[in-house]
């Protein structure tokens, strides 16, 4: 991995300058807590570098809760994003495999990966439902990104993943290539020491490769039990990196607009003659999960939990994914 | 007119018949006609025969409070019918009649099971198929009340 | 840089006649705007403009590419407005659609096909497909049943199948009328008469769930094997690109892994009958 590095001072500058021609989405501190937000020159300054993931998941940049389909792309600028997590890098691998598949690639969300460059960043902390780290996911980027920011101090440190990456950083933010080998040992000895915090914190949940088995064969009784709290509101799903099912909606003159949906809101599969096989809550509550670990490994590459622990945050019921998984595996 | 051991090879209840066993079953059985609108026999009625559908057409049902005739469908060239003729008490659970000219194969069901007494595995093949006919029923009927439930 | 192949957008279709087959299902009658072929049992996403989208599978010739049919049973609120549709105005296609019937793998073989209700659409498509390559086949039996005559669709099929060499085609109904003069039971009992190579055949399902569980379960009895028995499966099919999730069948989506599917595709899964 190469790094490069710059002062903080002169990437606030080449911000301040790239707001000209970018529309950049930066991680900031709100009344949310952490969150994407469109950044305004003001805010430069206010930017939060290496801070575990924010509220709202990268996905919502190229996936947006709802779009016309139908109509022509607008031109927009090209788009920066900054501070994303590792676990949301890895979300959107998945999304990559189902939107841009060989069969059928989605323009918008192509046109979107194309025209933005993500600036992933390390985490140096984590939040209390952090758990990237039994996915075998690490809380730092190494790829799909194009490149990683961490500050130290007064230092602006860039880790280069693609070659679009390293050409913005070079090019265009013209940073210098860190050679001091004790620095750059130092940066990755700290991330490995996150990583082992975190792995040491959740040595107790489950080997969730193995976790697809044991949904699969798990009996009814533990989907009521879960799902008594359930009030099918789909937050989980709404605030997941990875869950990406929607909805086209018909308006005239033959146009889609396309809205984010979810398998949690009752109706999801019903088909025209009434039948839905999804009708129990105890059903669409463990389809979720039957999706995440069990059919999306069998299609593509990986499970569809990256451990962000967003879902179990967000859940209006307080469930628990973790805990449901760790009484089976009892 | 006598049946051959070749026409009963047609008929799919007797696929996997030795030919030694078609001559046993043609050495207990007759050929009957019935006319339209004859009925073959009545729900509740004892029986001494088991049928199997050569050619014509067939309506079966059940009868509400002895009168009214309600028709569940009708059977099907090759199907096996009046089973009850070998099981005790060996009385029939619904009516069967002729809706045009047809021609049964009628096994005498007292002798049937006197062979399957000399010949187990004729026996136990017998049963088997008789069995798996019941079974289709059964499986038809949960259908057509499936059916009749979604409505 | 831009991919301008747009997947969501429909293209446009001049309604050109109507056809009622039964009280509740009607065949649309199609011209494209440009040339759309597909592949007998594939699908496609049919739109009311401004209303809505729906999949089906076309019951026309997969032969004839300037014209498409799609027979529709009112079952909902798109299908309801279909209903109300008169010839002469546009409607949007997408498609085709999925993976169909792998005819060539039914070369040599006896086929027998089981169909139920509105099923009979997709089916009458693959009848098509049979006649036009029959001199490679060894025999095709239909099996259709309806609720009642009236409900029965494609009358003259029937006659004109029967007409065909190598083809045989049966009809039940659960409730017969007064003319009615063919089976009267579920189709199930149809088998019954069916005689046929088993080694040497294959068996198609396409109808309600219903149908389609009472139908495989009967097909296996008489020893079919699993993969000898191709499943057309209906699921609210969406985007019809394997994406938008809506129609996810365990690990399949069965907009692009199916509809059709050997039943030894997807026995393993506990979703299939719901």
């Amino acid at each position: 991995m190469r790094y490069y590095i710059t002062t903080k001072s002169e990437w606030d500058k080449k911000l301040d300058q790239l707001l000209l021609s970018h529309t950049i989405f930066a991680t900031v501190s709100n009344d949310l807590g952490l969150d994407f937000e469109f950044l305004r020159p003001a805010d430069i300054d206010n930017i939060k570098y290496n801070c575990p993931r924010p509220v709202t998941s990268l996905k919502t940049f190229f996936l947006p809760p709802r779009e016309n389909v139908t109509a022509d792309r607008d031109s927009d600028s090209p788009r920066i994003i900054i501070g994303a997590p590792n676990c949301d890098i890895e979300g959107l691998s998945l999304l990559d495999e189902i939107y841009l598949d060989r069969d059928f690639k989605d323009m918008f969300f192509n046109w979107r990966r194309k025209n933005t460059i993500i600036v992933a960043t390390d985490c140096f902390s984590y939040r209390d439902n952090c758990h990237c780290v039994s996915y075998g996911i690490k809380p730092f980027t190494t790829r799909i990104a194009d490149m990683s920011v961490s500050q130290l101090n007064g230092t602006m440190i860039f880790r280069c993943i693609t070659d679009k990456g390293e050409a913005f950083i070079k090019t265009v933010i013209n940073a210098q290539l860190l050679e001091d080998k004790n620095f750059v040992e130092s940066v990755e000895n700290n991330n490995t020491e996150v990583e082992k915090t975190l792995t040491e914190k959740n040595k107790g949940l489950p080997d969730y490769a193995r976790s697809g088995k044991l949904l699969e064969s798990a009996g009814k009784n533990i989907w009521k039990k879960y799902s008594s709290d359930c009030v099918s509101c789909g937050s989980c799903t709404t605030i997941c990196p990875t869950c990406s099912c929607f909805l086209l909606i018909d308006k005239p003159g033959f146009e889609k607009v396309k809205q984010m949906d979810t398998c949690q809101y009752p109706g999801f599969e019903r088909v025209a003659g009434g039948e839905d096989a999804l009708y129990e809550l105890s059903e669409r509550f463990r389809n979720r999960y039957m999706c995440k670990y069990v059919w999306k490994p069998k299609k593509y590459r990986s499970t569809a939990c990256t451990g962000c622990g967003r879902c179990i945050d967000s859940c209006l019921g307080k469930i628990n994914k973790n805990e449901l998984i760790m009484e089976l595996v009892k | 007119m006598e049946l051959t051991i070749n026409e009963l090879k047609n008929i799919r209840f007797f696929e996997s018949y030795s030919d030694k066993q078609l001559q046993t079953i043609l050495a207990i059985s007759s050929i009957k006609h019935f006319k339209v609108k004859e009925i073959l026999f009545e729900q509740y009625d004892e029986l001494h025969e088991v049928y199997i559908l050569l050619s014509g057409c067939l309506s079966m049902g059940i009868s509400i409070a002895g009168e009214k005739r309600i028709h569940l469908g009708t059977l099907e060239e090759g199907e096996l019918f009046s089973w009850s003729a070998v099981f005790r008490p060996y009385i029939s659970t619904a009516w069967v009649m002729a809706t045009c000219p047809t021609r049964v194969l009628a096994i005498d069901s007292e002798k049937l099971n006197q062979t399957f007494q000399n010949d187990c595995e004729f026996g136990f093949k017998t049963m088997t198929k008789i069995a798996q006919t019941i079974s289709h029923r059964l499986s038809d009927t949960r259908f057509q009340l499936m059916n009749q439930l979604i409505i | 840089m831009f991919d301008n192949n747009n997947i969501y957008k429909p293209i446009k279709a001049r309604l050109t006649d109507v056809i009622t087959e039964s009280p509740l299902i009607k065949t649309f009658v199609l011209a494209p705007e440009h040339e759309f072929s597909f592949e007998t049992g594939q699908f496609i996403e049919l739109s009311v403009d401004g209303i809505g989208e729906a999949p089906f599978t076309p019951s026309s010739s997969p032969l004839i590419t300037d014209m498409l049919e799609v027979t529709v049973m009112k079952t909902g609120y798109v299908t309801e407005y279909m209903h109300n549709l008169k010839s002469d105005v546009n409607m949007g296609i997408r498609g085709p659609y999925g993976r169909g019937y792998p005819v060539e793998v039914f070369e040599g073989k006896e086929i027998l096909i089981l169909g139920g209700g509105c099923g009979l659409a997709p089916i009458r498509s693959l009848l098509y497909k049979l006649e036009s390559m029959k001199d490679k086949l060894e025999k095709v039996t239909l099996c259709y049943g309806s609720k009642t005559p009236e409900d029965c669709i494609y009358k003259p099929l029937f006659k004109r199948l029967n007409n065909i060499e190598k083809f045989e085609a049966f009809r039940t109904v659960d409730k017969p009328d007064e003319g009615w003069t063919e089976s009267v039971g579920v189709v199930t009992t149809l088998l019954n008469r069916v005689r046929i190579n088993i080694n040497k055949s294959i068996a198609i399902v396409c109808g309600p769930p219903v149908m389609m569980k009472f139908g495989t379960i009967r097909l296996l009895e008489m020893g079919f094997t699993d993969n000898q028995i191709y499943l057309s499966m209906e699921k609210n099919m969406s985007c019809g690109l394997g994406k938008c999730g809506h129609c996810m069948m365990g690990e399949f989506f069965v907009c692009k892994d199916g509809p059709v599917f050997t039943y030894g595709e997807i026995k393993h899964n506990p979703e299939i009958w719901k």
